[in-house]
């Protein structure tokens, strides 16, 4: 079969293209593929910040096969770093844990600063020598991955290909440059994730569309009628959808949550779902935002990570625990109501004589787009 | 401390992973060794104390890594 040909069906305007073929979802040759055309040549998600809020912790991350370490130094920056020792290879912090000094390797016991610096080498040289003339520790730093943080989203470019973060997202971070305030993480009701049996892309397409709102969330429907809602997409950049409805959550003594500070007027009942390509997707309102990092396991099968961010802190407004809890719980019914789609297009494209699919010229701007963005990341990879 | 009990005492640190423990029992370790002037067998202690002194972020750190460069055995740290 040649794949350069089907690819060429995605790559035109949606209202003739198909989306991306089966083994883009069941083949784990194209999985392979597309780990590195598409998740290590660009910009992914694999943490949150939250995760490592103090200085000196740190936390490893499986992502792809590839073990990295996410650390907080002690200038409060988050780094990440190949989890790997440069003596022998050796997992250097094989759980989360707070690094006191330095981050010493469990065989020999080389030890590694919170930037990644090469401290120590004991024994080096010999019992009791520490240094040797052709063991420079200078070039024995580990190996660090290019990160950037955004809305407490960790980004990561595993090969280096990238633009610069601020490049490439220019658009979007302008776009939402009004929600350019501190965020604070709700807690521990605030985050939850989702085992789904299917490919990473079927939840980035399914968070895209508007046009299964009214079908698969009933719930929605009465505040949220598919006529209020907009398509967003950018060729090449980012898609999503918008709403021109958000309706606060309230409590029983019509309470709501704080409004993060300054924003204009769109946002009193405007509210955006994007999805920052390739695997994060991102929702803003007034009183809350939410990030979720998809983390593809396999062609078959993708843990969703969701987390809630408010204007406020939970240590300082334990008033708003109600709220809080109920507005994840909210969101949580919304994403499980999620998971038979994406699950079902997951088996769906174990029909051998299925097409890619026909798109509404209409509705599936946003989809498409993701599609001719992915298309376009592999193209690029096999033409090098 | 006798030699034994300071075995001892440096396997129980190590199981407990007890890290300033093992800081000072090494240390220990190396300063009777310096008294029998056995300075690659004191300077092997001494590794082992800075190691976990450096892991553990101890004070301690900063001594060591002078006393092994003192001795030519490790290159000066800045802390
Ligand atoms: S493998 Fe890490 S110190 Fe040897
Ligand atoms: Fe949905």
């Amino acid at each position: 079969m040649n794949k350069i040909s089907r690819l060429s069906s995605v790559l035109t305007k949606v209202n003739t293209a198909n989306g991306l073929p089966n083994e883009h979802y069941v083949d784990p040759d194209t999985f392979i593929e597309e780990k590195h055309t598409v998740l290590f040549a660009n910009w992914s998600g694999i943490g949150f910040g939250k995760d490592i809020p103090e200085v000196g912790d740190a936390k490893p991350v499986d992502f792809l096969g590839m073990p990295l370490l996410l650390v907080r130094d002690r200038d409060g920056e988050i780094g990440v770093f190949q989890n790997t020792c440069r003596h022998r290879g050796m997992i250097l912090v094989s759980k989360p844990q707070k690094i006191r000094g330095a981050i010493r390797c469990p065989y020999h016991s080389w030890c590694y600063s919170l930037k990644g610096e090469l401290r120590a080498t004991p024994h080096v040289g010999g019992p009791g020598q520490n240094k040797h003339d052709d063991v420079n520790l200078s070039d024995l730093s580990l190996v660090r991955i290019r990160s950037f943080v955004w809305r407490d989203v960790i980004f990561v470019n595993v090969d280096g290909s990238a633009g610069a973060f601020e490049e490439v997202h220019c658009e979007l971070m302008e776009r939402w440059k009004e929600f350019d305030v501190p965020i604070f993480h709700g807690g521990e009701t605030s985050g939850f994730k989702l085992d789904v049996k299917s490919n990473w892309k079927l939840a980035v397409e399914n968070y895209c569309e508007s046009y299964h709102l009214p079908w698969v969330h009933p719930g929605l429907n009465s505040y949220s009628r598919l006529e209020d809602h907009y398509n967003i997409e950018v060729r090449d950049q980012y898609s999503g959808q918008g709403t021109l409805v958000y309706r606060q959550l309230t409590d029983h003594d019509g309470e709501t949550l704080p409004d993060f500070a300054g924003l204009s007027d769109k946002w009193e009942e405007g509210a955006e779902y994007i999805a920052v390509y390739p695997n994060v997707l991102l929702g803003v309102q007034r009183d809350h935002s939410f990030a979720i990092v998809l983390e593809p396991v396999n062609q078959e099968n993708t843990v969703e990570h969701i987390e809630l961010y408010y204007a406020t802190s939970e240590k300082d407004t334990p008033e708003y625990d109600g709220l809080r809890a109920s507005n994840a719980q909210q969101w949580k019914t919304v994403f499980e109501e999620d998971v038979f789609v994406v699950e079902g297009m997951q088996k769906g494209r174990h029909g051998e004589l299925f097409d890619g699919g026909r798109f509404s010229p209409v509705m599936d701007g946003p989809t498409h787009n993701f599609h001719h963005w992915v298309a376009t990341q592999i193209e690029i990879g096999r033409t090098g | 401390m006798n030699r034994d009990e300071l075995n001892r005492a440096l396997l129980g640190a190590h199981a407990r992973e007890e890290q300033i423990e093992l800081v000072r029992l090494y240390t220990l370790a190396a300063e009777e060794r310096e008294r029998a002037r056995d300075t690659d067998a004191a300077c092997f202690y001494l590794t082992h104390a800075f190691v976990f002194a450096l892991e553990c972020g101890a004070p301690e750190a900063i001594e060591l890594n002078q006393r092994l460069a003192d001795l030519g055995r490790i290159h000066r740290l800045a802390f």
